[in-house]
């Protein structure tokens, strides 16, 4: 596992959600793109990795949104080494399979998060259907694009490099 | 294989159980941890922000021009309109202080307000709470009111920052605010926290008739917000009687806040700040509807 990478998804993600949400508080949008963050670490690197990226992603969801510190963190450090696990014994590549991942992963987090915030309080609170749905969606959208770049990036790279070498060597000959 | 990442993931769960845990029984969570995550943070949002309002600006000032012109000329106007209200009202305010220094009154302090940027969101999918890029280095306290132009946006919460400071927006689940209707006087409870994005003023006698329209003030009477700010106005009132619910719409759009106020004067005093009773909110900063 490279840490280097996965530090850099969670702290780019974590960022990333803080500066879309100033634009969209109080709409009806949500959106977790430190979750889509924590799968996109656990499918590149595996169950560690994912684990890694959930604990520190969100640990500075936590601390940032003034919440109880850990509830973020527990639930995404065991979705995204879930997700991890999922990814290292199933081949899952294609883009649109990996979205399906981010939106599993983002029902069962959410799930989760509801569920230690009702042991906490002692209360069950109302679970908020309509936005849990947006939220996958947004969630599923946000990664299937994600996925879509990683693996489009580089094939287009290669690409631009096979023609610059073969125009090279046109002139040559 | 997977015995060694099972292992440590055990520990890190058993970490956060015990991290959770020492928090919901002391109430006080990890300050010092929480200070230096969100002042670090606060620093790189305030880059990030500065970075994207840019982008924003050169976007909206050099390719999105389509339209300005007659824009130009309906702002022109509205100009030369509302200097005519404005004259009015300086020859009606000078009628009043003549009569203020007639019998006697005080004159109202100016209330010392801090203009603040907003950095960032929450990140926490659904939470409602915003950064602003001023903190306790520029003098904001917990519990200080922050109102944007059209007006109340919500109070300060938590230990600011040095350079930062979270704001619990007025419509987030557990805030509220003492309100006032302007029309009747009557006396009421705002509250926040419902899903579509409406207050509900509570705690309004049955014998009140309440309109659409009517514009609800903040009363004071909480000691968070000063008395005679603007909190919104009636959109609809469903019921009568004991069942009767009175639907607020926010004075403030809080998906568009950039610039706000902070009043600089802790909310002991009701009158802190206060605006003089039948004068609305004077528009100040960009933020809100």
């Amino acid at each position: 596992m490279r840490l280097l990478p996965v530090l850099g998804a969670v702290f780019v993600a974590v960022v990333l959600q803080a500066t879309l949400a100033r634009y969209m508080v109080g709409g009806r949008w949500v959106f977790d793109l430190v979750l889509v963050g924590v799968v996109y670490a656990a499918l590149q690197q595996g169950a560690v990795a994912g684990m890694l990226a959930g604990t520190i992603g969100g640990l500075l969801q936590d601390s940032l949104s003034g919440g109880i510190l850990g509830v973020g963190g527990l639930s995404k450090t065991l979705t995204g080494f879930a997700t991890g696990a999922v990814g290292t014994r199933f081949v899952v590549s294609k883009p649109y399979a990996r979205a399906i991942i981010v939106a599993v992963a983002s029902v069962v987090n959410r799930g989760m998060t509801i569920g230690l915030d009702a042991m906490i309080h002692q209360e069950w609170p109302a679970v908020p259907w309509v936005a849990l749905a947006g939220e996958t969606a947004a969630n599923t959208v946000f990664g299937f694009l994600l996925f879509a770049a990683t693996l489009a990036v580089p094939g287009m790279a290669a690409r631009g490099r096979f023609k610059r070498r073969s125009s090279w060597g046109r002139r040559q000959w | 294989m997977l015995r060694r990442p099972l292992a440590l993931l055990v520990i890190v769960c058993l970490g956060h159980v015990l991290l959770i845990s020492t928090q919901v029984q002391s109430k006080s969570g990890l300050p010092v941890l929480e200070a230096v995550t969100f002042g670090t943070m606060a620093r790189v949002q305030a880059a990030v922000a500065g970075v994207a309002d840019a982008v924003r600006s050169t976007w909206s000032q050099y390719f999105a021009l389509r339209g300005v012109e007659r824009e130009n000329q309906a702002l022109r106007q509205r100009v030369l309109e509302l200097e005519g209200q404005l004259q009015a009202e300086q020859a009606r305010s000078a009628g009043t202080r003549a009569l203020q220094e007639a019998l006697q009154m005080q004159q109202e302090a100016p209330v010392k307000m801090l203009a603040a940027r907003v950095i960032a969101g929450d990140p926490a999918p659904g939470s409602l709470t915003v950064t602003i890029d001023r903190g306790s280095r520029d003098g904001i306290e917990p519990n200080m009111a922050v109102l944007a132009g059209a007006g109340v946006v919500g109070r300060v919460i938590g230990r600011p920052a040095a350079h930062a400071a979270k704001v619990q927006l007025l419509i987030a689940r557990d805030a509220g605010a003492g309100a006032v209707l302007e029309k009747t006087g009557q006396g009421g409870f705002l509250a926040g926290g419902f899903g579509d994005g409406l207050f509900r003023l509570e705690l309004v006698s049955n014998l009140t008739t309440v309109t659409a329209g009517e514009k609800v003030l903040s009363s004071g009477q909480d000691k968070l917000y000063p008395r005679g700010y603007l909190l919104g106005s009636v959109e609809r009132v469903d019921g009568e009687g004991r069942t009767r619910v009175i639907f607020v719409r926010p004075a403030v759009d809080f998906s568009h806040i950039e610039i706000v106020n902070v009043i600089l004067a802790l909310p002991a005093d009701p009158d802190a700040g206060a605006l003089p009773p039948g004068k609305p909110l004077p528009p100040r900063g960009k933020g809100g509807a």
